[in-house]
């Protein structure tokens, strides 16, 4: 893969993408904690 | 059940939002009147914008629905975050729209009129957060942060839409022009279509995720046993 090709660009923006996506994902998670009343994770 | 149909509509979105990253440089093809391949910041510079639009427009909403529905908090609270929402992919789309302005105009800042109408709206709603933060009674500042961001609903499309169709600017003719024509490559359309549609769901799971933990601040607050 040819770095700063096309191919290497959407590579780093998919990582990104999910990076960003299992990030709010956790957030989520920990505050339907709280709502529950514990102290999430 | 209501937990898989929610992780459910979050994995969708990470199949359209990747999809549509796909989209951006494999399936819809560089303008060849732009430089290289700066035509594909197109597919996430013009969602960001439209998404901030998306959030002040929604933010005018939910302060209406706090003037005119029973003064409930959590409307004013829906309020504030959307327009923080929509600060954030103001500043971006304006940080992407000056990294293409610095590969086809030469400079990161032109004072065009598009780059100069999107500073003009963050800072009014820059404004609306510094009033924010200096009121420290929730109800005046409900109050009175729900007339100001009704009062920006006036403003807010008036910059977003008119500026850019009645000046002389560099920036390229909107998608929709002024002569009320699509004037874009079916495949771009589609993957533009696509990809602003992905942005707007993801301001509303953002703006779920920031209510919700601003709820619990307050309720912190309002008893910090």
């Amino acid at each position: 893969m040819e770095l700063g090709g096309l191919g290497w660009i959407f590579t780093v923006n998919l990582i990104i993408w999910t990076g960003l996506f299992i990030f709010l994902l956790r957030i989520e998670r920990r505050i339907a904690g709280l709502e529950a009343g514990g102290k999430g994770r | 059940m209501t937990r898989t149909i929610s992780l459910g509509l979050r994995g969708a979105l990470w199949l359209v939002m990747s999809a549509c990253i796909w989209g951006a440089f494999f399936y819809a093809w560089s303008d060849p009147a732009f430089v290289g391949q700066s035509s594909r910041i197109l597919f996430f510079h013009v969602p960001m914008a439209w998404t901030s639009f998306v959030a002040f427009f929604a933010a005018a909403v939910w302060a209406g629905r706090y003037l005119w529905g029973g003064r409930q908090m959590r409307h004013d609270r829906a309020a504030a975050t959307a327009v923080e929402c929509g600060v954030l992919f103001g500043v971006l789309a304006t940080i992407t729209g000056s990294l293409w302005a610095r590969i086809e105009w030469g400079a990161y800042w032109n004072w065009d009129p598009r780059q100069t109408s999107i500073v003009v709206v963050l800072l009014f709603y820059g404004a609306y957060l510094a009033l924010r933060s200096a009121m420290a009674d929730r109800e005046v500042r409900a109050r009175i942060s729900s007339v100001y961001a009704l009062i920006a609903l006036v403003v807010t499309p008036f910059f977003y839409f008119i500026v850019p169709r009645i000046t002389e600017s560099l920036h390229p003719e909107p998608v929709l022009n002024a002569e009320r024509t699509l004037d874009v490559d079916p495949r771009m359309f589609q993957v533009l279509l696509a990809s602003a549609l992905a942005y707007t769901v993801l301001f509303f799971w953002l703006h779920n995720l920031r209510a919700r933990s601003q709820a619990l601040i307050d309720a912190l607050e309002d008893d910090p046993s």
